[in-house]
Parts: structure tokens; sequence; C-alpha cells
């Protein structure tokens, strides 16, 4: 049994062309722990975000679970780490959303008999009607897909849920609902985002990061009071 | 556009609709193909696949206008003949009258085909019959993604219509859409890879997974019967 | 240019459809070879461009309006391979979605804007030296590429379209090719526009900048070989006699001698007249028959 959920040990990260995404990432996160990412935008949030299930992979040491990332299957990596992206048109590519939601579940293996149960039971967590399972995404609200796209990596009963940005563009009663879906579940989280009211509500800790690095890493309240700090990397204290 | 201009029909139910996506589309394509083939000037035969097609379109529930309307695709070709017959071997107005039936009757039948099933369902249809998996997953994509590429384009069209002062020179006005495509390309580049990463964060490893179609009852076999008597007996009139 | 049924003979369709539904397995086996994991959403994402793009209309010659066609702009992008199978898809969504093309007619309009286009595309690029290009050199190849690749594309139209008896070649080829010579400007333009923009010689390396492997080389030689096949046994009456049975009478109207007796000539105007009335009654009738098997009314 495993105390660390995620490990990242001086993780470096560049793009192909050569910008510097990442420098020395050490971050530390507790099984069942909820963490917040916040930053100016090009922090290198997302970028971190795609080290957790090896589709980025830079120099540095990360574990997940336990397990350093280079020597899992990739498969199992992202049955552990379920990362859901800010723009929902990106993780939605399928005809239906049935077959959307589906398409995790049936990328692991999991028996064809059971798919339609756990598709139900996802929609159902997730708060929409079962009457969207035919529905091309194109037919939804905006709202409604970002919930679609939760559904399709909840399905996944991820033990780490990675969350990029998933409050924008959403109106304030889909908001209150995301946030009280996400507070209900109960695996670690890791939480992207410019969005500091959530933060406040979902995460007692926080670390701040700027231009590549982790400048501060502690409980929420005392890193979001900090005035100095937070002008300092572009953001204002909420 | 609206977005539903595809599969607009598609959800109703009349004994068309509930058909399984495969008996539809090799009924419908034999239908085709028979029609094409006919020998020679058939009038008769012609007249009782009309006489079918008429049947069958009245049963679908679908508005005969919009059927009347998007089958008229097919009038500047019809034109074009029309306006070649002169030079042709043989000048006929029947003759070229059976070729303008012909064509209609076979964008009619086509439209009874994807009026009355929704695409995704067309899809698995055409991948439980064989076609090869990246036209499936193509057409996938192309389905899902064209309404957003389309929203795209209509908002780049009005940012440019608002810089716009009256219409510009052909070339200027082709340089501009060319840069809008090319932002287009760009975007689709950026977007394809994004996908790619979501795809991979659920697990891909390379293959598609394969959900099953609808089942074959005995509505199918008896449609497909009814077009096969058809189709053999028309022949064998025609043939005579 | 997208062709409808009804117009080509059964020769050249059922032979088009033949040859068309080999490449394109052909084409899928080798992609499966040789593709990255990158290539399957980025040719679903284009897919969906071209067919977008489709629908931006420009007008050309008062009247009549053109839109960009985007074989060669996707060979360059792709490569060949990836980019036939990305047109197959439009064209398949064309017919599907807007009723452009007839099913039957699939093989032929395959042939016609996704194979010929996307190799000549592919093969006029690099040999203007497209690939290590930029600024006015890849503006003229990729130019040079548009263009005749709508070109070949008219030109493949009108002959099939000849073969099959509808429309003579005195009328379709001056006609096709002239018109698809302005379209083609616009395409070549269009597709240099599109190209020089992006300026991307990393995209355009993998693309048209990848050599064809030798067995594709092979591939692409049976597909001019064998429509040239089919130029010469269109022609002739040496078939094997059920096969020839069967296509020499479905040429349609224009074609050789039916069998039998048409209903509708001679074609004297009241006579006519009162026959087209019967019919129309007799289809009408057909149709409101139809209306009482319809079914529960459902909400639209």
């Amino acid at each position: 049994m495993t105390e660390y959920a995620i490990r990242i040990t001086r993780l470096s990260y560049s793009y192909p062309d050569g910008t510097k995404a990442l420098e020395d990432v050490d971050l530390d996160v507790r099984v069942g722990e909820r963490v917040a990412l916040v930053g100016p935008s090009g922090a290198g949030k997302s970028t971190l975000l795609l080290h957790l299930n090896g589709v980025l992979s830079g120099k540095g040491m990360i574990r997940v679970m336990g397990k350093p990332l280079g020597d899992t299957a990739l498969r199992e990596i992202r049955r552990h780490v379920g990362l859901v992206f800010q723009n929902p048109d990106d993780q939605l590519f399928c005809p239906t959303v049935f077959e959307d939601v589906a398409f995790g579940p049936l990328n692991l293996s999991i028996s064809p008999q059971e798919i339609p149960h756990r598709v139900e039971r996802a929609l159902r967590d997730v708060g929409l009607d079962q009457s969207i399972r035919n529905r091309p995404s194109h037919h939804l609200s905006h709202g409604e897909r970002k919930r679609v796209a939760l559904a399709s990596v909840l399905i996944m009963e991820p033990d780490i849920l990675a969350l990029d940005e998933p409050s924008s563009n959403l109106d304030p009663r889909n908001r209150r609902h995301l946030i009280e879906l996400v507070a209900s579940l109960p695996s670690t989280l890791v939480l992207a985002t410019h969005d500091l009211g959530m933060v406040m509500a979902l995460c007692p800790r926080t670390a701040l990061m700027d231009r590549g690095k982790i400048w501060a890493d502690g409980e929420t309240r005392r890193i979001l009071a900090d005035a100095r700090l937070m002008e300092e990397h572009g953001l204002e204290v909420p | 556009m609206r977005h539903n201009f595809i599969d607009r029909y598609a959800n109703l139910d009349s004994p068309l609709h509930v058909l399984e996506a495969r008996t539809k589309i090799l009924g419908y394509l034999s239908l085709i193909a028979a029609l094409l083939l006919m020998p020679g000037r058939n009038d008769v035969v012609l007249l009782v696949y009309a006489f079918v097609a008429a049947i069958l379109v009245g049963a679908s529930q679908v508005p005969l206008g919009y059927i009347a309307g998007r089958s008229l695709v097919i009038l500047p070709f019809v034109l074009l003949a029309g306006i070649a017959a002169p030079w042709t071997n043989s000048f006929d107005g029947a003759r070229f009258m059976a070729l303008a039936t012909r064509s209609f009757l076979s964008v009619t039948i086509l439209l009874l085909m994807t009026s009355t099933t929704p695409f995704p369902e067309l899809l698995r249809g055409l991948q439980k019959l064989g076609c090869p998996r990246i036209l499936i997953l193509n057409l996938g994509f192309l389905y899902r993604y064209l309404f957003v590429l389309t929203e795209e384009v209509l908002r780049m069209r009005q940012a440019r219509d608002c810089r716009r002062a009256g219409r510009a020179p052909p070339r200027v006005e082709l340089k501009l859409l060319g840069s809008m495509l090319g932002s287009l390309v760009l975007r689709s580049f950026e977007r394809a890879e994004r996908m790619y990463q979501a795809m991979l964060s659920r697990g891909y490893a390379g293959e598609f997974p394969v959900l099953a179609p609808r089942r074959f009852t005995w509505r199918d076999l008896t449609f497909l019967a009814g077009i096969a008597l058809l189709i053999v007996s028309s022949f064998r009139y025609a043939g005579r | 240019m997208h062709i409808p049924d009804g117009f080509l003979s059964g020769r050249i369709w059922l032979s088009l459809d033949a040859l068309s539904s080999v490449t394109v397995l052909y084409a899928a086996r080798r992609l499966r070879v040789q593709a990255s994991g990158h290539t399957v959403p980025l040719m679903g994402v284009l897919s969906a461009f071209v067919f977008a793009a489709q629908l931006l209309n420009f007008p050309v010659l008062g009247g009549t309006s053109g839109h960009l066609v985007g074989s060669a702009l996707l060979a360059v992008l792709l490569g060949p391979l990836a980019a036939f199978l990305t047109m197959v898809t439009v064209l398949i969504a064309q017919a599907l979605f807007l009723q452009d093309g007839g099913l039957a007619a699939l093989g032929a309009n395959i042939f016609n804007i996704a194979a010929v286009p996307v190799l000549s595309g592919y093969g006029i690029f690099r040999l203007a030296g497209g690939t290590q290009s930029h600024g006015r050199r890849l503006a003229i190849a990729s130019f040079l590429s548009g263009w005749v690749s709508i070109e070949l594309c008219a030109l493949c139209c009108a002959l099939e379209l000849s073969l099959s008896g509808a429309i003579p070649l005195r009328v379709g080829l001056p006609a096709m090719t002239g018109y698809h010579a302005i379209l083609g400007v616009a395409e070549g333009i269009l597709t240099s526009s599109v190209l020089v923009f992006l300026s991307r010689p990393d995209l355009i390396r993998r693309g048209a900048g990848s050599r064809l492997p030798v067995a594709d080389w092979v591939a692409v030689v049976a597909l001019v070989a064998v429509p040239c096949a089919i130029l010469v046994l269109a022609g002739s009456s040496n078939l094997p006699d059920p096969l020839q049975r069967l296509l020499a009478s479905a040429d349609p109207v224009y074609g050789r001698q039916g069998e039998s007796e048409p209903f509708l000539s001679p074609l004297r105007y009241r006579e006519f007249l009162r026959a087209l009335t019967l019919i129309a009654g007799a289809i009408g009738s057909a149709y409101f028959l139809g209306r009482l098997m319809r079914g529960k009314r459902s909400k639209l």
C-alpha cells in the first residue's frame, strides 16, 4: 500500500523547438490528497499534467502509485491516471456520446457485455440523462460536453484524477455542479486552474507554478493570501 | 449551416427506419445497380421501379419536399447531357427522358437510404460489411468534427467580412480565402495533436475498439427478399 | 465534377468500382504498415477540413461558382497514401450527406477526384522541386500541382462520359477541360497560398517529401495501366458471352440499341402528354399508398 500517489523528482521538459516548458519540478502527492496547480497562462501546468500519464516524457523521475513511469506499461498508467482536457471538443472524438464514454473501457479490454452498464452509471454520476447516449457530441451544450468528457474518464475508475481548467467557459450553475461532483469523488486530485474560488472550495493544498517551475507549495489559504507572491506571478488574491 | 442537416430525419419511426443498416445498404445498393444495368430502353421496367420508389418514399415518413429538393443535385449534369444531345449519334427525346429518370431514381433511392439511417449506425453497418477500418474511423471523425469546422469557417468569414469594404478583385479574394484555409489547416494539425493525446490518455494503443450493430430480424429478411424478387423479375421481363 | 448515377455505362462504372475498391483496400493495408499513431486523427480532421472547405464557394465566370478540391494540397501535406484515403473519405461523405456524386459512380469519382489528382499533385510537386523550397519556388510548384491535378481530373471525367455515350467527346472534352482550366487556376492559387502561408517545411517533408516505396510504385503503374486496358476493352466486343450481354445492353440510352420497344415513342405531343399524366397519377398513388403504410406519426 503506497503512501504516495505521485512522486515527481527533478522533472524537466523542453518542446521540440527548444523552449523550456518545465525546469526541475518536484512534486509529491499523497493518496487521497487534493492539490491545486495555479499559475499564469503558459506556466507549464498543462504540460506537467501530460507527464502524469506518460503522454509527454521529460528528464527526471516520475512515480505513479509507487511504480516508476519507465517500467510500467503505458496502458497500466492510463488506467491509474485519468486526465480531463480543457477543451471537451478535443476529448470527444467519436460519432456518439456512448462511443466516447465507452472508448476508455473498451481499450482496457473490459468485456463488451459490461460496457453498457458502466456507461449508464458514468452518465448518471455526472448528472446526465441517458437519452443523450446516441446523440453526437456536437448536439450538446458546452456544459453537457464537459460532463461527457468527465464521464469518459471517470468510467475508467482512475486512482488519480487530473483536471485541466475544468471550469473554463462554464456558467455559474454548471460550475457549482462540477465543484460538488468533484468534491464527492474519492480519487486523488490534481487540479490545474485559474479558478481560485474552485481551488479554495476543493483543495487544501496549492502549488504555484510559473515559467516552468514551482515557486510555492503549501496550504492553500496561506499561499493565496500572500499578495506579493501572487502578484509576482501574475495572479490576484481572490 | 444548421448542425442537424445530417441525420435530420434519421430518428423517425417508420417501417423503413427500423431496418438494420446492413439491410438498407445492401438492399438499396442492389436496387440502384439493377436500375442502372437494366437492358436497353425498357421504359415499363423503369416505371415499375419508379412506382416502388414512390411507395418507399411514402412509407419512409421523410417529407416529400426534402427528397424532391435534394434530388435536384443531378440537374446540372442532366442539363449538360441535354445540351450535348444534338451532337450524339441518336437524338431522341424519350431516350433522354429515360436517362434523366434513371439518374433521378438513383439519387432518390440513395436518399431513402441515408435519410432513414442515423449516420453512426450506417458506419457500423458498413464496418460489418467489410469496409476498411481506416475509412470508418475517418468518416466518424469527419461526422464528429464537421460541425466544429463549419463553425470556425463561419466565424472566420464573419471576421473577414467585418474588415472588408466591398468586393475585392478576384486575385485578392483568393489570397484571402487562401489564408483562411491556411489557418484552418494549421488548426486542424493542432487539433489532431490534441486528439491524439486524448486518445492516448484513454488507453489507445493503435486499435480502435468495435461495438456491435443492431440485430437482423424478419423485417430485414422480408425487405431483402422483396427487393431480390423485384430485381430478378425485372431482369427476366426485360431480357425477353 | 462528381458524376451522379445514370450517366456512365455499366462497363465503365463496374470496372472503375472494381478498380477503386482494389486500390482502396490496397492503400488501407499499406497505411496500416506505414502510418504513425498521429496519422489517424490527422486524416480524420483533414477530411472534415476538406469537406468544409469544399463548401466555401467563390464565383467563377459570373453565375457558376467553384471551390477548392484539395487533392493536391493533401498530397503535399500528408503524402500520397494518406491523402488518397482522406479524399476517398470525403467523397463517400459527399455522396451520403450531400448526394454529390452517385453510389455506383463512386468508383469513377474516386478515380477521378482522389486517385489521379493526388498522384499527379504529388508527382508534379516533387518534380517542380517543391519539397525543399520556400517562397516563390514553393508557390510555383504548388500552383502547378494544383492546376495539373484539376485538369487531369476533368480529362478523365470527360473520357468516361464520352465512352459511356452520355456526353460525346466533341462537347465534353472542351467543356470540361476548358471550364476546369479556369477552376484549376483558382485551385493552384489556393494551394500555393495555403502552403506558403503555412511555411512549414517540416510538414511538407513528412508529406510530399516521403518517398513512395517500390511496392507502391508498382501499384501506381497498375492504377494507370488498368484504365488504359478498360479504354481498349470498352470499344471491343471480345468479351465472354454472359458478360457481353450484361454490359453491352447496359449502356444508358445513347448507347447500343436495346431489345424492346420503348413505351414512349413515337413521340406525338398529345399522346406524350396523356402518357405523362397517367404516369404521374400512378406514381402519385404509389406515394400515397406508401403513406398508408408509414406507421405511427412520430414527432419530428
